[in-house]
């Protein structure tokens, strides 16, 4: 059993990766150049990753001395990787982070298209779950308050009439929402 | 053949909208960032297109990633909060292609002492990013105060860009480690956490401090399940050092035994896992670990039954008797719909079992 007790390090996460339902890479994140250094291999461990992965929702595997845990839904696939000793529920915390945080940014409407029309934002609310490898958040609610599209703190006088009414249309949502 | 792509993309109504964009034409829009007035919809549209094509392995040349990285800081002058926060991202992916990257230096230092806390931590970080030691120093004022900051968001931010700094600028940071104990105290369970990552990564080469470090913490009950965690790992590493100070021992022991009784599963296993992973652990002790873990094996998360019974697998190894009581919970996880949890269970039975349970 020699090793494999955990390093006290808070560097766990080393990848998250959103695929599509053809196995394309919709945003994908490495965290440590130690492992697939090139997009080259970054994209054939994705590929292999999908074909293990896509028809079960088995929600775990452990692949290429990784442990991913990953959800999917409609044409989405969701992956969360750490490394094979790694603490499996600290990967998934970060997952239902990722997941939830992209849920709603899409208004629960989580499929390719709407993230594409998206795509900002869940760059950003990536960026907020993980930072170099280190979890920044687990908390959805957190993230997105920090990635909150706050349109209406722009002047109303600079903002064009089709913004305007986008803001008014997204609070009406939301309201209805909560 | 392209006509037959375009019909599969009208079927998909519409696909990817960022399917066909070529990185001559974005980089040739993204001479857009340098009209006199800011349009933030359309640059952060660009921007986007930038940010897609470097994260789906487009390679920028240092002159094309330079010249979007200058033409990128006339964004500054925009207020938006989206596009702002689109530079930033920007700022950090090129830092390491782009040159003279420190020409934001002032306008982000700005940014992280601004009123606004949304800019705050995300200035922050992409300040850590372009910043080398010799100019730490000028920013270390600023870093010691965002550590300590009300908001967790930018607590956090500081504490885990000093903690990617200490990698280049070890000694600089290890003189924020009052700032980092200050953190430790806050309510927020991340910054929590953050902290004692930090803390700990400065003091770690000293085994003394670790564990008068350690010694206290294990007294007081942590808020964040990640820091319990983390320290169970740090307690884990005093532990196996060989020239452990007499008396530590035990209190580590007990706490991480006493951890087996968290209230998140989280901790909970991680207790497990590090009771069983150490080389001091007599069958005796293992035994409350190994049942937490069979109460695990029939729980509905998949990833939950996985870790259980990758640990049952390890304990097997060395201890098969211990994990014999768990044989019953080991048989159901043979049909699991994951294959890994069905292999791991196989074979871990496999060690355990004896003739009898052959046939069932």
């Amino acid at each position: 059993m020699e090793g494999s007790l955990l390093e006290p390090t808070l560097y766990v996460i080393k990848g998250m990766v959103i695929l599509d339902n053809d196995g394309h890479r919709v945003l994908a994140k490495y965290y440590d150049k130690n492992i697939f250094p090139t997009a080259k291999e970054q994209k054939a461990f994705e590929k292999n990753l999908f074909n293990k992965t896509h028809r079960s929702n088995a929600e775990i595997i452990m692949l290429d001395g990784l442990t991913c845990v990953y959800y999917s839904n409609v044409d989405l696939f969701f992956y969360v990787m750490g490394s094979s000793h790694e603490n499996e529920l600290i990967l998934m915390t970060a997952l239902n982070c990722l997941y939830d945080s992209v849920s709603n940014i899409l208004r629960k409407n989580v499929e390719k298209r709407t993230l594409f029309e998206n795509l900002d934002i869940v760059m950003l609310a990536m960026d907020e779950i993980c930072d170099g490898g280190i979890i920044m958040e687990a908390d959805f609610k957190a993230v997105l308050q920090r990635v909150a599209l706050r349109t209406d703190d722009i002047p109303l006088g600079e903002q064009t009439v089709a913004q305007v009414l986008q803001s008014a249309k997204e609070q009406l949502k939301w309201s209805l929402l909560k | 053949m392209a006509f037959k792509r375009d019909k599969k993309e009208e079927e998909d109504g519409g696909g990817n909208p960022f399917e066909n964009i070529e990185k001559t034409s974005v980089l040739q829009e993204a001479r857009a960032f340098n009209d006199t007035s800011v349009n933030p919809r359309k640059c952060t549209h660009i921007l986007t297109k930038v940010l897609y094509l470097l994260n789906q392995g487009e390679q920028l040349g240092t002159t094309e990633a330079t010249e979007v990285f200058f033409a990128m800081t006339k964004l500054f002058q925009s207020k938006d909060v989206v596009l702002r926060r689109m530079v930033y991202l920007g700022i950090r992916e090129l830092s390491s292609i782009a040159e003279d990257v420190i020409i934001v230096t002032s306008s982000l230092t700005k940014d992280m002492t601004g009123n606004e806390a949304l800019y705050r931590a995300a200035a922050i970080r992409a300040l850590c990013s372009i910043t080398d030691v010799t100019m730490l120093q000028a920013i270390e004022r600023y870093m010691k105060q965002a550590i300590v900051d009300k908001n967790p968001a930018v607590s956090s931010a500081a504490l885990v860009s000093s903690l990617h700094l200490a990698r280049s600028a070890g000694e600089l940071v290890k003189r924020w480690v009052n700032e980092a104990q200050e953190a430790f105290s806050s309510d927020n369970v991340m910054v929590q956490y953050h902290a004692l990552g930090l803390m700990y990564h400065i003091r770690k080469t000293d085994r003394l401090a670790v564990i008068k470090l350690v010694t206290k913490l294990t007294k007081q009950s942590l808020k964040s399940p990640f820091a319990v965690c983390l320290l169970i790992r740090i307690a884990c590493r005093l532990l196996e050092d060989e020239d452990g100070a007499p008396g530590a021992d035990s209190t580590l022991l007990s706490f991480i035994e006493s951890c087996l009784r968290h209230k998140t599963e989280l901790v909970i296993y991680e207790a497990a896992h590090a009771m069983v992973n150490l080389r001091r652990t007599t069958a005796k002790e293992l035994a409350p670990a190994v049942s937490v873990l069979q109460l695990f094996c029939s729980t509905s998360k998949p990833p939950l039954r996985f870790a259980a019974v990758r640990t049952l697998n390890q304990v097997a190894m060395s201890h098969p008797s211990a994990v014999t009581a768990c044989n019953l919970d080991l048989e159901n996880l043979i049909t699991d719909s994951n294959r890994s949890i069905a292999t791991l269970a196989i074979t871990t039975l496999l060690k355990t079992g004896a003739e009898s349970s052959v046939d069932r």
